[in-house]
């Protein structure tokens, strides 16, 4: 049987970034990286910018094979995780080729989910997770003149501006009221929405598909109001969920992704998960959720890497913050922690302007952030997401806080640093 | 790793906030005028310290890790954090991993800047008017520092990997030679320092006060100086145990009196100079020749005396802990100390693992160094009266005891109980040191 | 004019005041012009200390004056001061002197000429803030030069001089000048304070560190380590030590030359050493020291008046103990009564009963002695006490020996 002595499924961010904590200490023992795809490592995030043309499909990987071979870690690609044999400290590949390990991550990443639309199931529909994906959109793009995407997350709203800014007329069909929810409240998100309007993307919000009709060169969706939007190009971007169809059996604990504790551990020894897949600690609540961000995968793995390393400097994980950067028609938004709150204690500070596409939002609670959002707005967030995890108390600077969040916040940041 | 680069360095006490820096780097780098290109950021404020927004290009970059498109990376021989604008796709994830606000969005050119430091010839540096920013290494450091006369003589006696050399070396070099030192029985007279025999190992006046009055007698020579009108500096040199056990009525006197003198503290918590005996800056559970190991005892039955604490307590112009570890950390306060000692009483408490009394290999002390202040078994802060105790590296997120114990043969007998003692004695310490930052003692 | 000039007599004579030993002392300061004073009060020192603190207040005494928190920092800080060129002065006694004892021990070595009253005090225990000798009597071996002052006006006139005496380039130690607790502390008489110019002249130009200083100008090393086998350790260590035996005899000298060179000036004239009262025809005599010396010359008038042949040898210089001095007065009387206000532990008799009998051993002459202890935890050794000592004493001469001391004040 092949062994590893650390076998990290996947090969992104979660995954690298456990490879890397676990070399800084154990600059020996093995590691093996297995993942489902065939291409050199990237991210998911980049992949719209490979459907736009800004990035080359063959210029996104985010290391080189001359990483892997310095830092002496070894590959194994094209191999999807069939099945976990935890009594044997062993998993099984698609190809029935067992691997033993003495430590397992888990950073299998997240697929997309697929709404139980009528019809969906027999058209040659888009999804946007793997760099194939982005090269299949990128060459259906070039054909088509019409597009329907289902969802305004991320994935749907990035997708819709590249297609309509590669000429087509693009639909974009979401079930909540608002764009990119969770990220932004009512108020920003309309902002969002009026640029993707001007840019003459049509917005079709609390709509739900309720069915797709196959056509010759393409499909119709039926909405729920009864319209009907002709597509030649169908992109499904309705979220994602946790890869664990490997976990049958194993008796690994799951909900949604698989549960981990504070050090990325899951109920089963020798075994962690970290990223996409993992469902772990909430920062504002005691509930486990599956955050499916980037900044926080990178935290995950290096956490998981850590812990699998045994390096005694590892710090517990202190919860997943929501956390969003996303730049659409030259504009930018940013979104950390929460972005609207119910809570009658907190102080909610907003500015708005419509004209200049402005917006600031801060939410403090016991004079500690709890979120901030903007729109064309210069702040750092990096240092306000190290503001809501520390839970830095702001009392004394907040009027100066709420005025200036950029330069308290440096200042803030700066005094920490020596 | 092992590679020490150069980069920007910041000394906040020089910069009066200026803003040279900024005007120099957004006509560097963007021709303009609008300092909003500018990658340096000096935030000045009235009554406030001048603080700083740039890449300080970490050794682990979180930017890096942070980017989807491989767009940044470590240069390996410039140690600069690279950012490739072909593979950039300004997603502005890169900034959600810096803490420090030094890599920014730029409205004005669309996409991300960061400082690259100008291949080696920053233009902020070369326009600093007060030395505030320096281009410079550690290594750079310790060289500009060893330009200037060592006043002790080659050959002191000190053991091999001893901190406490290194640090009276490198302190008397930055204090100059109108000085009188006062080093109390301990190692630092023990290895040669004021000489045996009828020869000395110091250029400087230097002498051998009681173990008990160094504080007392430094207050008296400074005030036959004042009235001679001359201004010399008093510098003493003590142990931990001229510090803080015999040494402590006489040193908080003179800390009550605010004599005017700068009073360094070297612990290597014990008598290590005459076979490693326990001190009461001893920490709980070390070996010691006087608590030592067997059926009935093991090690040090009672917790250290934090002295910076105390010393802090008597409300003296200025207090600071410091570690050889964090040699820029350290002239800083030595700067500000003997500033201080000329107003009134300055006390620097500096720790100083000692490899024959711990147990540890000589090649190791700095290390060992460094692992007391990330374990925050040691914690680098300085007070004024004024300010208040302020920390000059932070205590957030510090790696376990453990780490830092593991390396330490007097430490080798702890079960798990006394490491957990101590981990919460650390955890005690730094929450206690915290209630005292943005307090002024002086209130 | 200086404030003190001023203070004490414009027209440059001396003024004549009411005060006690304590207060008379301080004028002693006044007229020293010490550049650093460090005070800790302890009783019955503690208004010596206090007038100090006043005449620095007033302007009377340009000096800097530091309040410190023990004696121990007290003698510290002033041997710092010293080194930097200070003439220095502070006063103890008892525990406060206990508590100097490690820098106490440590200034001769230094020679530093450090000046400081003991305002004798017994020691503890048993608990007791009296007068006695015990406690400058415990630190004769420490190489202080010690005199005992026998009233108030002698108080000032020996603080003044011990400057003189301590800093003479061949001597470069420090000097106690002691006074009886209570009886020289709290006894209030009449005295003449000199004029300040004379006094500036007596004392002339101070030089307190030239033979070791901590000054950047003049760097140096003071007090490395010495002793050890091999090198020139022990060598280097037996000859600091044997220079300052050698400045102890020396001072002798300098004790006789600058008492006589004061009373010249001032008009004071005090036996520096050894004083003979009423020896010439003695056939014996008591011994005595300090401040009993009064009540002890009454009670030798009142028995000369009876036909008794008694004089008196009163020892002012106790270190460097006068040896030759006392052998010329114990050359005259035939049997001696020694009187002690402090015991010597393991001898059954008085420290002084001890020195005067190893003194006596110059002589190669036997002497019949008693050791007499008295005046202890403040007690007053009366007339009528001295005239029983004087009793004692005779009967050595009809063959009458003692076992141990005879114990004064034991029934008070």
């Amino acid at each position: 049987m092949n062994a590893s002595k650390y076998l990290i499924v996947g090969s992104s961010h979660a995954a690298l970034e456990a490879a890397r904590a676990i070399r800084m200490q154990d600059d020996a023992g093995s590691i093996t990286l297995i993942s489902r795809d065939t291409h050199a490592p990237y991210s998911p995030t980049v992949l719209p910018y490979v459907v736009s043309g800004r990035s080359s499909a063959d210029r996104v990987s985010l290391r080189t094979p001359d990483y892997f071979q310095a830092e002496a870690i070894n590959r194994v690609t094209g191999q999807a995780l069939t099945r976990l044999l935890p009594a044997e400290q062993a998993v099984e590949l698609e190809d029935g080729q067992r691997w033993h390990y003495e430590k397992l991550l888990l950073a299998t990443g997240a697929t997309p989910v697929i709404p139980p639309v009528p019809g969906l199931d027999r058209i040659d529909y888009r999804v946007l997770r793997t760099l194939d994906d982005a090269i299949a959109l990128r060459d259906a793009a070039g054909k088509a003149a019409n597009a329907v995407v289902l969802g305004a997350g991320l994935v749907g709203m990035h997708g819709a501006e590249n297609l309509a800014e590669a000429g087509i007329a693009v639909s974009v069909v979401e079930m909540q009221s608002q764009v990119l929810p969770g990220y932004f409240d009512a108020q920003a998100a309309e902002l969002i929405r009026a640029a993707f309007d001007r840019q003459g993307v049509t917005m079709k919000m609390g709509r739900r598909a309720q069915r797709v009709e196959p056509q010759a060169d393409g499909c119709r969706v039926h909405l729920d109001n009864g319209e009907v939007l002709n597509a030649d190009l169908l992109l499904v971007g309705t979220g994602v969920r946790p890869v664990t169809d490997y976990c049958q059996g194993s008796g690994l604990d799951l909900d949604q992704g698989i549960l981990v504790d504070d050090h990325m551990a899951t109920n089963l020894p020798n075994i962690w998960a970290a990223g996409d897949v993992a469902q772990a600690r909430d920062f504002y609540s005691d509930a486990k959720v599956v955050t499916g961000i980037l900044p926080d995968a990178v935290e995950q793995g290096r956490i998981a890497g850590m812990a699998m390393v045994e390096d005694p400097a590892l710090q517990p994980y202190r919860g997943g913050v929501p956390i969003n950067t996303y730049t659409f028609y030259g504009q930018q938004a940013i979104s950390v922690g929460i972005s609207d709150t119910a809570d009658t204690a907190a102080q909610v500070a907003v500015d708005f302007d419509a004209e200049r596409g402005y917006f600031q939002k801060i939410i403090l609670k016991d004079g500690r952030l709890q979120g901030i959002s903007a729109i064309n707005a210069a702040l750092d967030p990096g240092i306000l997401w190290q503001l809501i995890l520390r839970r830095t108390d702001l009392s004394e600077v907040k009027a100066e806080f709420l005025a200036q969040p950029l330069e308290t916040g440096r200042r803030l940041m700066s005094d920490t640093w020596r | 790793m092992g590679t020490a680069y150069n980069s920007i360095t910041f000394n906040q006490a020089k910069c009066d906030g200026c803003g040279d820096c900024m005007r120099a780097c957004a006509q560097a780098k963007a021709g303009s005028e609008d300092l909003i290109h500018a990658r340096i950021q000096i935030l000045a404020r009235e009554d406030a310290p001048v603080e700083l927004a740039m890449c300080r290009q970490c050794g682990d970059p979180k930017c890096v890790s942070n980017c989807p498109a491989g767009a940044l990376n470590k240069n390996p021989e410039s140690g600069v954090i690279d950012w490739d604008a072909n593979k950039c796709v300004n997603c502005l994830l890169c900034t959600v991993g810096c803490a420090y606000g030094g890599i920014t969005f730029d409205a004005a050119v669309g996409h991300v800047s960061k400082c690259d430091g100008c291949d080696g010839d920053p233009a902020c540096v070369k326009v600093c008017p007060t030395g505030a920013l320096e281009y410079s290494t550690a290594g750079s450091l310790y060289r500009r520092i060893s330009e200037r006369e060592d006043l002790f003589v080659p050959g002191l006696s000190a053991c091999q990997g001893c901190n406490s050399e290194l640090l009276i070396r490198h302190t008397l070099r930055n204090v100059g030679s109108n000085v009188v030192v006062a080093t109390p029985p301990g190692c630092i007279p023990g290895m040669g320092t004021v000489g045996y025999n009828g020869r000395t190992g110091t250029k400087v006046p230097v002498f051998h006060p009681l173990l008990t009055n160094t504080a007392s007698m430094l207050a008296g020579l400074k005030k036959q100086y004042n009235r001679l009108g001359r201004d010399v500096t008093m510098l003493a040199l003590a142990g931990d145990g001229g510090v803080g056990d015999v040494g402590f009525q006489s040193l908080s006197g003179a800390a009550e009196r605010n004599e005017q003198q700068l009073f360094l503290c070297v612990d290597n918590e014990g008598y290590m100079n005459t076979g490693m005996q326990s001190s009461g800056s001893t920490p709980a559970g070390s070996w010691t020749s006087t608590t030592p190991v067997g059926e009935a005892m093991q090690g040090k039955r009672t917790d250290a005396k934090n002295m910076a604490k105390i010393m802090m307590m008597h409300n003296c112009e200025y207090v600071a802990t410091a570690s050889l570890a964090f040699m820029d950390d350290y002239y800083e306060k030595l700067d500000k100390a003997l500033e201080a000692s000329r107003r009134g009483f300055a006390y620097l408490h500096v720790y100083a693992p000692c490899p024959t009394g711990w147990r540890f290999p000589a090649s190791d002390t700095i290390e060992v160094c460094r692992k007391q202040v990330e374990t925050n078994f040691v914690t680098l802060w300085d007070f004024t009266p004024e300010q208040g105790l302020r920390f000059t590296r932070s205590v957030e997120r510090p790696a376990p005891i453990s780490v830092y114990l593991k390396q330490i043969g007097k430490y080798k007998h702890l079960d798990q109980a006394q490491v957990d003692h101590l981990q919460r004695r650390v955890e005690d310490q730094v929450r206690s040191l915290q209630a005292f930052t943005h307090m002024s003692a002086a209130g | 004019m200086t404030a003190i000039e001023t203070a004490i007599d414009p027209r440059y004579q001396s003024r004549s005041l009411v005060c006690d030993g304590n207060e008379a002392a301080a004028w002693g300061v006044a007229l020293a012009r010490p550049d650093v004073i460090a005070v800790y009060p302890i009783t019955p020192q503690s208004s010596l200390v206090e007038y100090v603190s006043q005449f620095v207040a007033e302007g009377i005494i340009d000096a800097e004056l530091m309040n410190v928190e023990g004696e121990h920092s007290v003698l510290s800080a002033l041997q710092g001061a010293a080194l930097a060129g200070a003439r220095t002065y502070t006063a103890t006694c008892g525990p406060g002197l206990a508590f100097m004892f490690e820098p106490y021990i440590r200034t001769p070595g230094l020679r530093l000429p450090l000046v400081a009253n003991l305002v004798t005090r017994d020691t503890l225990t048993p608990q007791c803030v009296w007068g006695g000798h015990q406690d400058a009597m415990l630190v004769k071996e420490a190489g202080w030069i010690q005199m005992y002052c026998e009233t108030v006006q002698e108080v000032l006139d020996t603080t003044v001089m011990a400057y003189r005496i301590g800093e003479h380039p061949q001597v470069m130690l420090p000097v106690n000048v002691n006074s009886d607790g209570n009886y020289l502390s709290y006894g209030v008489t009449g005295i003449e304070v000199p004029p300040p110019v004379l006094v500036d002249a007596f004392l002339g130009e101070r030089n307190i560190n030239w033979h070791a200083a901590l000054d950047p100008e003049r760097p140096m090393a003071v007090d490395p380590l010495t002793g050890g086998a091999g090198g020139p350790g022990p060598g280097l260590f037996v000859g600091y030590r044997q220079g300052q035996c050698d400045a102890m005899q020396k001072a002798l000298d300098i004790i006789e030359e600058t008492h006589r060179d004061w009373g010249d000036r001032i008009g004071r004239h005090y036996a520096p050493l050894v004083e003979e009262y009423r020896l010439e025809d003695a056939d014996y005599a008591l011994v005595t020291i300090g401040s009993m010396t009064g009540a002890a010359k009454d009670a030798v008038d009142a028995a000369r008046d009876r036909g008794e042949a008694v004089g008196l040898i009163k020892v002012k210089t106790f270190r460097p103990f006068p040896v030759k001095a006392m052998a010329r007065a114990l050359s005259k009387v035939r049997a001696i009564g020694v009187v002690d206000r402090s015991v010597a532990f393991g001898w059954n008799a008085g420290p002084l009963y001890q020195e005067t009998l190893a003194a006596l051993h110059s002589t190669e002459r036997f002497l019949p002695a008693a050791s007499f202890i008295g005046g202890l935890a403040g007690a007053d050794i009366t007339v009528d006490d001295f005239s029983g000592v004087i009793q004692d004493t005779a009967r050595l001469l009809q063959g009458h020996r003692f076992d141990g001391p005879r114990w004064i004040n034991r029934n008070d």
